[in-house]
């Protein structure tokens, strides 16, 4: 009886294990196997193990690629936290079939491609464009504004794509707050004020960090975005990687700027993870 | 050695299962102009050789990047500018063309018929040069010097570093501060530095810089010529610019890698291109300037491309061996200059 709970107990074991192996396998050979083949060719350069990163931060041109690309996507994070949680936070708040329309407002522009919506900044902020035409109109301004291949133009244009998804984000954090919270609170004494930053805001930290995650990873490896509005003028880590890659051929130096994001990434979240475990000592 | 084994295994998968008999001719190509190209070249050679045609699309980057990492192999006629067939034939990916194969060289011009040692031949060409907005631009640009010209400031794009003609603004750039900029880089790119003011954007493809025309940003640019109808469609006003000191020749040329599996049918297929019939049909139909003599066009139809004796003959040729050497020192700097 004994022997045969564990052979039942062995063959639920293997049928465990061999329902995880497709993902597992996928997994090995759509991402471990691949970034383990970019981060060994970097340190198999001619000039030694480390010669790759030697020369990557050796160059002041791509240091500042590299400061100017972190820059960029805390500039989007952050508008993108502070316009996404107000939105979302209406949003939220709104009844049941406004609260549906306000979403698909919200999430309508991701209906369209990433190349589409950041050509639409062209039409927009060109000298021709809709926004000099109106400041003209207005009697602003009397030369048009050079708006365009300039890191705001890349600011706005990734703000605009990237807000979509921390309101979508958040709106699911916020809807799960129970009105009761934030009625208990205010019977207690509490501010509109105390309530949003002691309760409404604690509670919404775990969003808002998966949020500024996304948009972070997404603005920091943007390439469509910076080469179509930035282009060479206002280079960025993707647009340089692409650059190394399929111009010079120089799979190492590519590979070596693929590393190099990836710590970045990997470093600026677990800041974000650490600095959601201060807000909110719940929050994993 | 891993890629090159994971593709070698995956050609020959696709060659077991492919229908013995049937040959098929596998062609890298931009992809533009894909119907005329369907009907003048394609259907007609398909019906000639009874073969079939499968094609690779993409710009020279791209596809000579897969090009490399598969060894050469899977494809048997490779389409690319001149500066990348020069990459190419550097980097080993190319097998010199058999001329006693390709009789319709004869009937090509001097320039186009062994560009580059022994290599591929090429099927049309074209010019760099400058256009500018004469309705926007007061006094004409009549030299490559003008670039640096004050009243262009904040008005001008250049091809970007990754492009064809990237490199030889470079090149221009020397000239312009009396240097070789092979020899002396230094003053060619002091020379740009200065040129920078007047630079709004350096553009990656030819479309991008119609919209910096059309929306516009840029009253004139360093272009190749087979952009010029697209930029007069969106502002009829741009004008292609006499240079006293000419044109840059660029060529674009047809090769057969080293890995090729239908080196024969490749022959056959340049020759096809090369023929005046084919060059006639697509000079006519707005695809390619003709590299064959016997073509013959209209005013008209000629003023879309680089065409006749005599201009080609007055076009400057660039060493794109010697370019290509200094190209991943000059991205750098070009990188510095622009992207500071």
């Amino acid at each position: 009886m004994g022997l045969s709970a564990r052979a039942r107990y062995s063959r639920g074991q293997f049928a465990g294990q061999a329902l995880v192996l497709p993902a597992v396998l996928l997994v090995l050979v759509g991402l471990v196997l691949p970034v383990g083949a970019t981060l060994s060719a970097t340190f198999g350069a001619p000039g030694g193990p480390l010669s790759a990163y030697d020369a990557f931060f050796a160059s002041g041109f791509r240091r500042t690629v590299l400061l100017r690309t972190v820059s960029v996507a805390l500039t989007v994070t952050t508008i993108a936290v502070v316009l996404g949680f107000c939105t979302a936070y209406v949003v939220s708040r709104a009844p049941g079939w406004l609260k549906s329309i306000l979403i698909i407002a919200a999430v309508f522009p991701l209906l369209t491609g990433v190349v589409v919506r950041s050509f639409a900044w062209l039409v927009i902020l060109g000298k021709n464009g809709i926004l000099n035409d109106a400041l003209m109109g207005l009697g602003l301004i009397e030369q048009p504004l050079s708006l365009l291949y300039t890191p705001g133009a890349v600011v706005v244009a990734m703000v605009y794509l990237f807000v979509p998804l921390m309101i979508l984000t958040l709106v699911g954090v916020l809807d799960a707050i129970p009105d009761e919270l934030i009625q208990a609170s205010a019977s207690l004494g509490a501010s509109p004020m105390a309530t949003f930053t002691q309760v409404i805001l604690p509670l919404a930290v775990p969003g808002l960090i998966v949020g500024a995650v996304l948009v972070f990873t997404g603005s920091f490896t943007a390439y469509a975005t910076p080469q179509l509005l930035g282009g060479e003028q206002v280079m960025m880590m993707g647009t340089l990687m692409y650059q190394q890659a399929m111009v010079t051929f120089d799979w190492v130096s590519a590979s070596t700027i693929a590393a190099i994001m990836m710590v970045v990434t990997l470093g600026i979240v677990a800041v974000m993870n650490s600095a959601a475990r201060r807000l909110n000592p719940m929050a994993s | 050695m891993g890629k090159i084994a994971i593709s070698s295994a995956l050609i020959g998968l696709v060659a077991l299962a492919s229908p013995a008999e049937a040959r098929t001719l596998s062609i890298s190509w931009w992809g533009f102009n894909g119907e005329k190209l369907e009907a003048v070249v394609l259907a007609p050679f398909r019906a000639q050789c009874g073969c079939e045609i499968v094609l690779e699309t993409g710009n020279n980057g791209e596809r000579l990047n897969k090009l490399q990492m598969r060894g050469g192999m899977g494809t048997d006629v490779a389409y690319f500018s001149d500066s990348f067939s020069q990459q190419g034939i550097a980097l080993g990916l190319f097998q010199p063309i058999d001329r006693s194969k390709l009789p319709n060289l004869d009937g090509n011009y001097d320039l186009a018929r062994d560009p580059q040692g022994g290599y591929g031949p090429a099927y049309t060409l074209g010019r760099v040069g400058i256009v500018y907005d004469a309705a926007k631009v007061e006094k004409p640009i009549t030299s490559w010097n003008d670039l640096w010209r004050e009243d262009l400031v904040g008005g001008l794009s250049l091809p970007g570093i990754t492009t064809t003609a990237g490199p030889m603004v470079v090149i221009k750039a020397g000239e312009h501060a009396g240097v070789d900029a092979f020899e002396a880089p230094d003053a060619a790119f002091a020379a740009l530095a200065a040129l920078k003011p007047n630079v709004v954007k350096n553009y990656g493809s030819g479309s991008e810089m119609v919209n910096l025309f059309s929306t516009g940003e840029i009253v004139a640019a360093v272009v190749q010529d087979f952009t010029l109808a697209q930029i007069q469609a969106a502002v009829p006003s741009v004008t292609w610019a006499a240079l006293e000191e000419g044109s840059i020749a660029t060529l674009n040329t047809v090769n057969i890698p080293v890995g090729a599996a239908e080196p024969e049918l490749a022959h056959q297929f340049i020759n096809f291109i090369l023929s005046a019939e084919v060059q006639q049909q697509l000079a006519e139909g707005g695809v390619d300037a003709p590299v064959a003599t016997a073509v013959a066009l209209t005013p008209e139809q000629a003023s879309l491309w680089t065409y006749g004796a005599e201009l080609i003959a007055g076009l400057e040729r660039v060493d794109y061996g010697k370019m290509n050497a200094a190209k991943g020192a000059w991205v750098e700097r070009w990188n510095e200059v622009f992207g500071m």
